[in-house]
């Protein structure tokens, strides 16, 4: 894909090869355009989907793992009754807004620096991206070992030039959660970096140097220009953000070695593939999934309608 | 629009034929849980079943304990899946009871089943679902013979000798992955305790958890012989820089010692003269299980795939490479393991040990276990409270497993 | 210059520096954990862990990379996952740059159920549909081929895809293809010709996107492909791990290998991610 400024700009008089899309009407196109999109996402999506909602709704466990059928609300009750959800449920939101609070900023901080006049920054902007694009399992694992009590380069860093008392990270619940969290920062901001590196593009030069005649500070031209033309960009990335973090399993699993210790470090979708595989309870794994399921669409739907994001800039 | 059709149509192209492979008359294949050396080993002896076999591909891969499980559940409710699982005898008891592997009497004779040592046969409700090609698997005490000329016979004299290495923090007498319940089996055992009765009811609440508890927090606390914290990793990590002379590890860990270089030792963990007790470690066949989804057509295939896989060639082969021990009796009179001083000492250890129970309840109690185990050494809950607290959720976990 | 203009820029100056040496600090921090891994990698008797904090490690040895080619099915992986993430990262871009493009521009019936069903899409634990799935690919007869895989990797990179492409449509004026409407040119035309190129820096992250998902996904592989022929780079990776005796020097060399096509890409496609060519200069 090469991109010529001056074809570009140019106007071109030649039909398209494949179909006219002068003689539809406007809505017509916009399906055509859509269509091959929503075929795939509907196939793969709807059916799982309504397998799900069925589970739901029945004993399917180790004890009937063949010849389930369906109990009604039983799953559902049985996932309110207890105390334990409440308080996962809680970790769940402070992991997901910790972390994406940190993406956001980290990422749009960066991406603002990155996108100056600075020396080398191409090669800055390479090396910044390796957390995204190194596989996970190795790194969270590395993260682990850096996290060690006695051993661990954190504990060392903290000791030596903090002169702090060694932490333990991976023996206490809210070490241990925080121990996730600073390494799940570390594995998102360059998502976030990249997006709004992208973002910042599309805001023309022209409207700093109006914001520059009218005398305007550094911190008034970003919430004056950056903010609003990045907006756009920047919400369905964070939406999604939210909706992924919320459904992350790896980073706890891995980090603190399938919710170490005593079970305090697991968000609600780690205890959902608990109950599924390692419990045999996929009635009450698929229940808890609805609900989850359900949290985030309420939530996406509130966010959404708040920040407007499916209605244009301009 | 047209790439966009040739390359739909290109990756049609590049998709491969798709059926299960179930139904292929010409495959056969096993998941396992096998190291990669021991990968080595199984592929070379599957080069040498399909040299003499044409006709016949056997595909083996490599699936995490985990993942297998997971993973070969999906598969069988879909009726699909591999052939032949193969792995501890711990995953029978759910399989069977989700009636996805099938039993195995009537499809091998009295007779050559007679050949096994009986540890290496895995029953459950009265049917025979696994048949093992490795029996152990258990922990022992490992020690680095440079440091350590005489390893402890008793905990006494571990914890002596213990006292003398340990520099903290950069030595230590002894480590091991104290964090995980499964290495904590010894202790338990060791004070007289085990994790459940002959019905599968949790026996966790018990003085003998309590004192186990106890005394693992004082190698810790009061003798200050074992790391403040310690993980597989970090076990493994100062036994190998000889920083540690003795681990509690299992049969898996020797071929990764012998690659590092270490002249080790195996032997018994240490005698307990409190309780007149030797620490029992779970021992448990390793072995092969077959899927209920497989056409009927297909099992005599597979079962002579599996006899292969059992012969004394075969096994013999694992235990030269792994020192792991044998199952067929005939083998224990055999040169090669009987002049293995590591394969005799592990057999010593497996002598004291107690065979891991295979019902699926073992999961709940582990469960159970973990969270009041690792808050015992966190310091916020004490071992009284701990034993209590694993008792309780024992129960309530296997009454939400069985609902 | 004036006086007020020198203080401005000498204040810039300063400012420059003292956020380039924070830049240079934070991304040493960044590669941190990542000098870890190749660490790990040279790193004699495999060990993942090491009680020294040493970098290049006693006895330090390239003998994982040598095995990792030589002794290992690596590049046959490493062809797998090429051919499944280049078609992934193409169909998304096609789908989600056509789609996103009818969700910015026209407002047709159902636009909005359909732009939160695409989010809907990614708020289901991804671990309950691994079930579900499986069994519809059994059934279609996709199990251990490379079709499922690709359509499976495609729906889930596409809704952010989409999203992400609508966004940034929706920051590119309308005026732009009025007035390339009225100079003659098509609808088509003036989505392809005018739109898409102004649109290059989400084109280059809906890629990168697409790329990322198909490079490095594991579970729905695990479970879709069986036969070692097809196996892409996560799965030969995971083939290195084992309860309690995994190949740490493998597995860190393979790791830090499979991030560098994805690096090398980023690296490409950052030419059209900070083009020049921003909006400014044809807006007018």
């Amino acid at each position: 894909m090469a991109f010529n400024r001056n074809k570009m700009t140019q106007p071109q008089e030649r039909k398209t090869r494949f179909f006219d899309s002068e003689s539809l009407s406007p809505n017509t196109f916009a399906y055509i355009l859509m269509i091959p999109a929503a075929i795939v996402m509907f196939g793969v999506v709807v059916y799982p989907f309504f397998y799900n909602v069925v589970l739901s709704f029945s004993n399917m466990s180790l004890r009937h793992f063949r010849d389930w059928h369906l109990i009604g609300f039983r799953q559902y009750i049985e996932v309110f009754r207890g105390q334990v959800f409440y308080t996962v449920f809680l970790k769940t939101l402070v992991w997901t807004f910790v972390n994406i609070f940190f993406h956001v900023t980290i990422g749009v901080s960066l991406a603002l620096v990155l996108n100056r006049k600075l020396f080398g920054k191409a090669a800055l902007r390479t090396l910044l991206i390796l957390p995204w694009a190194i596989p996970q399992v190795i790194v969270a694992l590395t993260w682990r070992s850096m996290f060690n009590y006695e051993y661990g380069a954190i504990n060392l860093f903290i000791a030596r030039y903090l002169q702090m008392a060694p932490v333990e990270w991976l023996g206490k619940p809210l070490e241990a959660f925080s121990a996730c969290i600073i390494t799940n920062i570390w594995l998102g901001f360059p998502f976030m970096m990249t997006i709004a590196l992208g973002g910042l593009q599309s805001i023309p030069q022209e409207l700093y140097e109006a914001a520059d005649i009218d005398g305007a500070s550094a911190w008034q031209k970003f919430w004056s220009v950056t903010y609003p033309l990045l907006k756009p960009v920047m919400i369905p990335a964070i939406t999604l953000g939210i909706i992924w973090t919320f459904n992350n399993v790896n980073i706890i699993w891995l980090v603190s070695n399938g919710g170490e210790p005593s079970d305090q470090t697991h968000i609600l979708v780690s205890y959902v593939y608990k109950a599924a595989f390692n419990l045999y309870r996929y009635g009450y794994a698929a229940a808890l999934s609805m609900v989850i399921f359900a949290i985030l669409l309420i939530f996406s739907l509130v966010f959404l309608k708040r920040t407007k994001a499916s209605e244009a800039a301009y | 629009m047209r790439y966009l059709l040739s390359l739909l149509l290109l990756s049609f192209f590049i998709s491969s034929c798709a059926k299960s492979t179930l139904e292929d008359p010409h495959q056969i294949v096993i998941w396992h849980q096998m190291r990669p050396d021991e990968r080595t080993v199984l592929k070379e002896v599957l080069d040498k079943y399909m040299a003499a076999n044409p006709g016949i591909k056997v595909t083996a891969l490599y699936k995490e304990t985990e993942e297998l499980r997971s993973g070969f559940q999906i598969a069988a409710i879909g009726g699909a899946g591999p052939d032949i699982v193969y792995g501890p005898s711990d995953q029978v008891g759910p399989f069977q009871v989700m009636e996805i592997i099938l039993p195995l009497d009537t499809l091998f004779s009295k007779e050559y089943l007679s050949r096994f040592n009986p540890k290496a046969l895995v029953y459950s409700h009265g049917r025979l679902y696994q048949i093992a090609d490795k029996i152990g698997n258990h922990l022992m005490l490992i020690y680095n013979k440079a440091l350590l000329p005489n390893p402890p016979k008793t905990m006494d004299q571990l914890i002596a000798i213990g006292e003398k290495f340990t520099h903290a923090p950069s030595n230590y007498g002894l480590v091991w992955n104290y964090t995980e319940p499964y290495f904590f089996i010894p202790f338990l055992t060791g004070y007289g305790g085990w994790v459940m009765d002959s019905l599968g009811n949790p026996t966790l609440d018990t003085p003998a958890m309590v004192a186990a508890l106890k005394f693992m927090m004082e190698l810790r606390d009061k003798y200050k012989i074992i790391p403040k914290s310690c993980d597989y990793e970090t076990a493994d990590a100062l036994f190998k820089e000889g920083k540690a002379p003795m681990i509690i590890n299992g049969p898996w860990s020797f071929g990764d010692y012998k690659k590092a270089g270490i002249n080790f030792g195996v032997t018994r963990i240490p005698f307990i003269k409190e309780t007149g007790l030797w620490p029992a470690p779970m021992v448990s066949p390793v072995g092969f299980s077959i899927n209920a989804s497989v056409p009927q057509w297909k099992i005599p295939e597979i079962v002579k795939l599996i006899k292969y896989l059992l012969s004394p060639e075969v096994q013999l082969e694992y235990t030269r490479h792994f020192d792991t021990i044998p199952t067929l009796e005939s083998l224990y009179s055999d040169p090669v393991v009987r002049n293995n001083p590591i394969v005799k000492e592990s057999e010593n250890q497996m002598e004291v040990g107690r065979p891991m129970p295979i019902i699926p309840e073992l999961r709940a109690v582990w469960d159970a276990m973990r969270p009041s185990y690792q808050a015992v050494l966190g310091g916020t809950e004490s071992p009284e409270q701990a034993a209590r607290q694993m008792q309780k959720s024992a129960v309530e976990k296997i009454k939400e497993m069985n609902e | 210059m004036s006086h007020k203009a020198k203080t401005q820029n000498l204040k810039l100056r300063i400012l420059n520096l003292v956020l380039y040496f924070l830049l240079i600090g934070f991304t040493l921090a960044v590669l941190y954990p990542i000098v870890n891994v190749f660490s790990i990698s040279l790193r004699p008797g495999n060990r993942l862990l090491s009680t020294s904090l040493r970098i290049i490690p006693d006895g330090a040895t390239f003998h994982a990379y040598k095995e990792l080619f030589t002794q290992t099915q690596f590049l046959l992986w490493f062809w797998n996952s090429s051919i499944i993430a280049a078609t992934v990262t193409v169909t998304g871009v096609a789908l989600a740059s056509t789609a996103g493009y009818a969700f910015s521009r026209f407002n047709f019936y159902g636009k909005k159920s359909a732009m939160v069903g695409l989010l809907v899409t990614q708020m289901f634990p991804p671990t309950m549909l691994l079930l579900p799935m499986y069994i519809m690919l059994l059934k279609l007869h996709l199990i251990n081929s490379y079709l499922g895989i690709i359509v499976i990797y495609t729906s889930t990179a596409l809704p952010f895809c989409v999203w992400q492409m609508k966004g940034y449509y929706d920051t590119i004026p309308f005026s732009l293809e009025e007035s390339a409407r009225i100079d003659g040119s098509t609808r088509w035309g003036a989505f392809t010709k005018i739109v898409l190129p102004l649109a290059a820096p989400a084109l280059v992250i809906t890629a990168l996107f697409s790329f990322m998902t198909a490079w490095a996904e594991y579970v729905v592989a695990a479970q879709v492909l069986q036969d070692t022929s097809l196996f892409t780079l996560p799965l030969g990776l995971k083939q290195f791990e084992a309860s309690m005796s995994t190949q740490w020097g493998l597995y860190a060399a393979g790791s830090l290998i499979i991030s560098i096509p994805a690096v090398a890409l980023f690296l490409f496609l950052s030419r059209w991610l900070i083009s020049g060519l921003t909006l400014g200069s044809v807006k007018g």
